[in-house]
């Protein structure tokens, strides 16, 4: 039942977009990255710097321009169930209640209907959503829809979870809830986890290591093992001092990032 | 109950209004009863003619041209949409053709019915197709190419692996809020193309009603004909808002 946690191996990946007016816009500089199977990699950097790109074409969902990706030693060319994401903006199905939302990919999985609805009552009663069940997305707050997201992609059991801003958007409260939520099917099922986050804060209570990527086209700036004990306290001097060591080098590619606007060197 | 008569009530304020303006009208400008009759009149009409089910039998022969052709439009109009929304290039061969066709009214095709189809059943219903065909395969497409392409990454992500299991899973149902208004709109469109479909020789319909009436200088039968279109085409929008509740997810 339980499945392997996969390594993640990212090799002199590039990524180029072609816009629709015809410039070249270069998101990504040749990235490599090496991630050991149930590792829970936080991925910062300054907006615009390439975090969604990269999470996209470990998805499957773009091609990169040059370089490769594999996932479990396999080049990753398409979108896996066993690779799964969260979206920012949720991204739940509205004609589907909640439940079925959560048991949609158990579907695909093809588990029987009686079996794959207990399991999907199960992952929504570990978000605190039980009760939401037969509830449409549009009836949940904004936290709620990510409480159910989540269930969702907890449910299929995937070896690798993508998760692009998960709780950016919501209340400090259930973020918090949902992080430890999070913690708690990482480390029981020994998953792989690519996050990314703007919350310095976030990344160092959630990660074991931290890619800080520079201003775009982004590319790996340091990447930073974060040796604390689970679980975290912000407050401990040692939560502090990674604070301040990735706040420091975020700054510098901030500065980047202004300066080069307020020359207009972005603009490639 | 207060809720839907809330909402019938502005349609029976508006009646009672075009009926007092008609009066007036007939009053003021002391038109002979071949030209404008009185609504008095037109009711006794439309009263004789529900008697009689005479005023049924139009009815049942107009609603069921209008659903033939509906019905076939919605066959052929929603798997083109379809295919238009998800190919590009289909659509940039087919959108042009469907965009010089769409601007000429069915009036324009009863020649070419008459022509083709002869003056039975299948023309009128041809008439009432050209009617009913593009707003289905508009809303289709514009359905498809408007679902979120973060549903469809969802999608794919959740084990969606080929073309057609997305779509049957994820695009289809994201789309069909746009097709039922497509079906909404072309059941309009085609419920007041019936006029120009029995302007072809027909026997029955309010369509045949209003034109006949015009023949024989009955105004009233004119008037009834074009009442109970008004009315049927509240009523059966009405419906279609119903079922386009089922389908809103907000
Ligand atoms: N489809 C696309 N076509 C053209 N340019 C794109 C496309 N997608 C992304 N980009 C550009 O690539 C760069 C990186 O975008 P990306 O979304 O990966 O940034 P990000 O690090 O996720 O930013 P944020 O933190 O704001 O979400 C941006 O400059 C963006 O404008
Ligand atoms: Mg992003």
């Amino acid at each position: 039942m339980e499945t392997q946690a996969k390594p993640v191996e990212i090799r002199d990946l590039e990524m180029v977009f072609n816009t629709s007016r015809g410039e070249q816009v270069r998101a990504l500089q040749p990235v490599s990255l090496e991630i050991a199977p149930g590792e829970f990699v936080a991925l910062v950097g300054p907006s615009g710097c390439g975090k969604s790109t990269l999470l996209n074409i470990l998805a499957g969902f773009l091609t990169p321009t040059g370089g490769c990706a594999l996932a479990g030693g396999e080049p990753i060319t398409r979108p896996d169930i066993d690779h799964g994401m969260v979206f920012q903006d949720y991204a739940l199905f509205p004609w589907l209640s909640v439940i079925d939302n959560v048991a949609f990919g158990l579907e695909r999985k093809g588990i029987a209907k009686a079996d794959r609805l207990k399991q999907a009552q199960n992952y929504l009663e570990l978000v605190g959503l039980g009760e939401f069940a037969q509830k449409r997305p549009s009836e949940l707050s904004g936290g709620m829809k990510q409480r159910v997201a989540l269930a969702r992609v907890f449910a299929t059991d995937p070896s690798i979870i993508f998760m692009d801003e998960p709780f950016g958007a919501l209340d400090a409260l259930t973020r918090r809830f949902l992080q430890h939520q999070l913690l708690e099917i990482w480390q029981r099922h020994k998953k792989t986890i690519v996050f990314v986050t703007h919350s310095v804060q976030e990344a160092i209570y959630l990660a074991n290591r931290i890619v800080v990527m520079t201003a775009r086209p982004g590319r790996i700036k340091i990447d930073q093992e974060i040796e604390l004990s689970y679980p975290r306290v912000y407050t401990e001097a040692k939560f502090r001092n990674y604070e301040k060591l990735i706040y420091d080098q975020l700054d510098e590619e901030l500065a980047k990032t202004f300066d080069f606007e307020s020359k207009g060197v972005v603009r490639d | 109950m207060t809720g839907s008569a809330a909402r019938t009530l502005p349609y029976i304020y508006a009646f009672m209004g075009i009926v007092l303006a008609w009066q007036m009208v007939v009053v003021f400008s002391g038109a002979h009863v071949a030209i404008l009759p009185p609504p008095l009149l037109a009711a006794k009409s439309f009263v004789e003619l529900i008697a009689s089910g005479e005023l049924f039998k139009h009815i049942g022969t107009s609603l069921g041209r209008v659903l033939a052709a509906w019905t076939i439009a919605a066959v052929i109009a929603v798997p083109l949409g379809l295919m238009m929304g998800r190919s590009s290039r289909f659509e940039r061969i087919a959108d042009p053709v469907i965009e010089l066709f769409r601007p000429i009214s069915p009036l324009a095709w009863i020649p070419l019915a008459i022509l083709w189809f002869g003056i039975g059943e299948s023309g009128k219903i041809f008439i009432i197709f050209v009617a009913t065909f593009f707003p289905i395969v508009l809303n289709t497409v514009a359905g498809v190419k408007g679902v979120d392409p973060v549903l469809i990454r969802a999608g794919q992500v959740l084990g969606c692996d080929d073309g057609a299991t997305l779509f049957r899973k994820v695009i289809l149902p994201a789309a069909m809020p746009n097709i039922v208004v497509g079906f909404r709109i072309s059941f309009g469109t085609g419920w007041a193309a019936i006029i120009a479909a029995e302007l072809v020789a027909a026997q029955s319909g309010l369509g045949y009603l209003i034109a006949d009436g015009m023949e024989i200088l009955r105004s009233d039968l004119v008037l009834v004909g074009m009442v109970v279109i008004g009315i049927l085409g509240v009523l059966i929008d009405t419906v279609f808002r119903i079922i386009l509740r089922a389908f809103s997810w907000t």
